[in-house]
């Protein structure tokens, strides 16, 4: 058990760093997608490939992303009911959810998506718009995306048999309303603080 | 399973209750949903084996929606604004504007949510504002609890109902219609909830004056030396700065034929927008040469709103502005917006390494569960289409009486209780994709149903038990009694009660705005060009969805669903001409 659990540290340690990583994407994708507006109102003109490389950004984050989102348990629960389950119950739900719902539906999509790639890759096809990119690369974010995302599974499984095993604590048991609250805990701590000095 | 394929599609709704109740991710149990049932019909005949065969190209459908990806924009734009003390700065300006007045402070608070809600379309960021700011200053000189709480709340979640808001961009998504005319659709539905806002606080301090006193004159944070409040010289800065403005706005259309070139009338919402944008910079520049020239001509008070002011009018222009004027598409209107707030920020030295870092990755984990909540529900109505379940859902509604009024009000009545339970990205994703072929057929205008829908999901965030408006409220207020550190006297906590109460006058003004849409369509529908009604090739959403199930096509990217032009850059160029030209 504590080699598997070495193991999800390790799955836990790679999703964080890539998370990490693929985020400036977005600062990327911001500052292209601004770029592409300000060029085309003021030199006339537009690019096709800068069009496509916003959404070739956009699928990277949140294709490549899914599987450090899991790891911040960030994908939405609907939770009023099993927030009333012992701890217990709900690492038991995640773990026939993992095995039964989650790696499911990661095979099928890469199962169905690699052939996209190779043939892609194969026949180096490129976008069909004038100018635009070649496509490939986006293609492999599909079943790289969902691989991404079955791995962390593995992880959040070791983690979840550990917790019955009584090894780790509650790997869900700080269960936030939604990820977005949870975001929100760290700022109202913070705009709680500054609010604080500002009153002494 | 003769009875399985008799009660296919309300077999498959039992199980999407049961996925989605089991508290695993919603997004993973509507796609468990979809291939349960899918490999289900496909035991029992009803589909072909081949089911499954065009999912990736849906998903590679959504990877090239250029729509969501205003998702990840809009939010890094309100995380960098909400910490850029922009709220912070306009509370308190505006709040010693009208603070004197009797129920001023909730005006005041009222018209700060409609301006940050106008620049972003985060709620969060201007509910814990205003409950650090706003909520202290009004419990202090004695605000009925109740009433202070609902107007902070309320005006927070106008950020979903104005324009640019992440619920517009969603259902205009889902809905196939663009955001930018959801977002001329929504603009007049916008502005009239405001109104009735300020009616309503109106309303109270006409006939109980004692829930919304004056701020005592003691509260004055701007002095003048002469120890005038300099309220005149505000008035007067304002008039001056107005004057200017209508007299733009009334002669526009002769304007704009010298400036940029075009004919005929100029839409009213383009209209508003610069004639704002000329208001905010003459103000500034009066603003700005009073104060390096020293002239004094100003007081301290009408110098601080017209720099607490212009933040958010330059960000409003930037995001609505650059899309009305047709300079960019919603999508890079929030772009724009996240990069003038990134500027700003930085201008105003309160942005960090952390910060940046901290709101990028907010945003990336956002957009994450965003898309993949759409990733399930499409793998969810892949089967539900397949098993010709909107027919189905049709035919439910044939027993509904009132045609068009009946649907409507059932439609909301539902999204109104599940508003109650479930976030809006899952209402908008799981039950609109189902309900929109209906209001299709029915001859509703779409743009119509998705800003009465978007309307009504604002008040999901005030409902309890789970309104997040609410929670994040409830977060910043205090829980125990505390010392006021100005009058010392003793203040009790904002119960939770006092919260929900609060929320409840508020609800009911959304509820009457909800069914005053229903009932005027002209409100929504007014402000669009003609041009909607014929545009045939923004209706994808239920194009090809039911037969793609039966024969599913071989999985040949070619012919993935792309733009038919096979030059965007060039159509959009073209579009933008033709948008400018209008």
């Amino acid at each position: 058990m504590q080699l598997l659990l070495g193991l999800s540290r390790l799955i836990d340690a790679f999703s964080e760093r890539l998370g990490k990583l693929i985020y400036w994407l977005v600062l990327l994708a911001v500052v292209i997608s601004a770029g592409n507006a300000v060029v085309r109102k003021v030199f006339n003109t537009g690019s096709n490939a800068f069009l496509e490389i916003q959404w070739y950004l956009f699928s990277a984050v949140f294709l490549l992303g899914a599987g450090y989102v899991f790891l911040k348990n960030a994908h939405v629960r609907i939770d009023f009911i099993s927030n009333r389950l012992s701890p217990r119950a709900r690492n038991i739900i995640d773990i026939v959810g993992i095995l039964l719902i989650l790696w499911p539906f990661c095979i099928l999509f890469i199962e169905l998506s690699w052939p996209i790639f190779t043939r892609a890759w194969v026949s180096g096809e490129m976008s069909q718009n004038a100018g635009g990119l070649i496509r490939w690369p986006v293609f492999l974010l599909m079943p790289v995306g969902f691989a991404l995302l079955m791995l962390q599974g593995v992880s959040e499984l070791i983690k979840r048999f550990a917790f019955l095993a009584g090894l780790i604590p509650d790997p869900i048991g700080h269960n936030p309303h939604s990820p977005e609250e949870e975001v929100l805990s760290y700022e109202i701590e913070e705009h709680a603080g500054r609010a604080r000095e500002e009153q002494r | 399973m003769a009875f399985i394929v008799e009660y296919f599609v309300p077999l498959m709704f039992i199980g999407l209750l049961v996925f989605l109740l089991s508290g695993f991710p919603v997004a993973f149990a509507l796609a468990a949903t979809g291939l349960l049932f899918g490999t289900i019909g496909m035991e029992a005949g009803l589909f072909h084996s081949t089911l499954f065969q065009a999912l990736p190209l849906r998903l590679f459908g959504i990877m090239q929606n250029d729509t969501l990806l205003a998702i990840p924009f809009f939010t890094l734009m309100g995380i960098i604004l909400q910490k850029s003390g922009m709220a912070e700065d306009l509370l308190e300006s505006i709040g010693q504007v009208f603070g004197p007045l009797r129920g001023g402070l909730a005006l005041a608070v009222v018209m700060v949510g409609a301006l940050l809600a106008a620049t972003t379309g985060v709620v969060a960021a201007s509910v814990i504002a205003m409950g650090l700011i706003s909520l202290p200053i009004m419990l202090r000189y004695g605000y009925n609890r109740a009433i202070a709480a609902g107007t902070i709340t309320a005006s927070g979640t106008l950020a979903q109902a104005i324009p640019p808001s992440l619920v517009l961009i969603v259902m205009a998504d889902q809905l196939g219609r663009s955001v930018g005319d959801m977002y001329a659709g929504a603009m007049i539905p916008a502005f009239m909830l405001v109104g009735l806002y300020v009616l309503f606080i109106v309303g109270v301090a006409v006939f109980k004056p004692d829930w919304v006193p004056a701020l005592p004159p003691e509260a004055r944070i701007y002095r003048e030396p002469n120890g005038s409040s300099g309220q005149m010289s505000l008035w007067l800065l304002s008039a001056g700065s107005w004057g200017i403005g209508a007299l733009l706005f009334l002669n526009y259309d002769s304007l704009a034929v010298s400036l940029f070139g075009r004919t005929g009338d100029a839409p009213f919402d383009e209209r508003a927008i610069f004639t704002l944008s000329v208001i905010g910079i003459t103000a500034l520049v009066l603003a700005i040469v009073n104060k390096k020239l020293k002239l004094g001509l100003l007081s301290v008070l009408a110098e601080r709103v017209t720099f607490a002011l212009i933040p958010p009018l330059v960000l409003i222009f930037l995001v609505l502005g650059t899309i009305f004027l047709g300079v960019a598409t919603p999508t890079e209107g929030g772009a724009m917006g996240a990069v003038g707030a990134l500027i700003m920020a930085l201008s105003r030295r309160q942005l960090s390494m952390v910060l940046l870092k901290e709101a990028l990755d907010n945003s990336a984990r956002l957009s994450c569960f965003v898309l993949f909540i759409l990733i399930g529900s499409t793998v969810f109505s892949f089967t539900f289409n397949a098993a010709d379940g909107h027919i189905w859902v049709e035919h439910l509604f044939d027993k509904l009486p009132g045609g068009q009024i009946g649907f409507l009000v059932f439609v909301n009545l539902l999204v109104f209780i599940l508003g109650m339970f479930i976030d809006f990205f899952e209402i908008a994703f799981i039950v609109i994709p189902i309900l929109a072929p209906v209001a299709d057929k029915m001859d509703i205008n779409l743009i119509w149903f998705g800003v009465i829908i978007a309307m009504n999901l604002q008040t999901s965030f005030l409902t309890p038990p789970f309104g997040f408006a609410l929670f994040y409220l409830r977060s910043v207020a205090a829980r125990t009694a505390y010392k006021d550190t100005v009058t010392g006297k003793q203040i009790e906590p904002l119960t939770t009660p006092q919260i929900y109460k609060g929320a409840i006058a508020f609800i009911i003004l959304q509820v009457i705005m909800v069914a005053v849409l229903i009932m005027y369509p002209g409100l929504v529908t007014g402000s669009l060009d003609e041009k909607v009604k014929v545009d045939l090739n923004t209706i994808e959403l239920d194009a090809g969805s039911s037969s793609w199930g039966d024969q599913p096509a071989l999985p040949d990217p070619a012919a993935a669903p792309s733009d038919p032009a096979a030059d965007p850059a060039a159509a959009l160029m073209e579009e933008m001409r033709r948008e400018g030209k209008r």
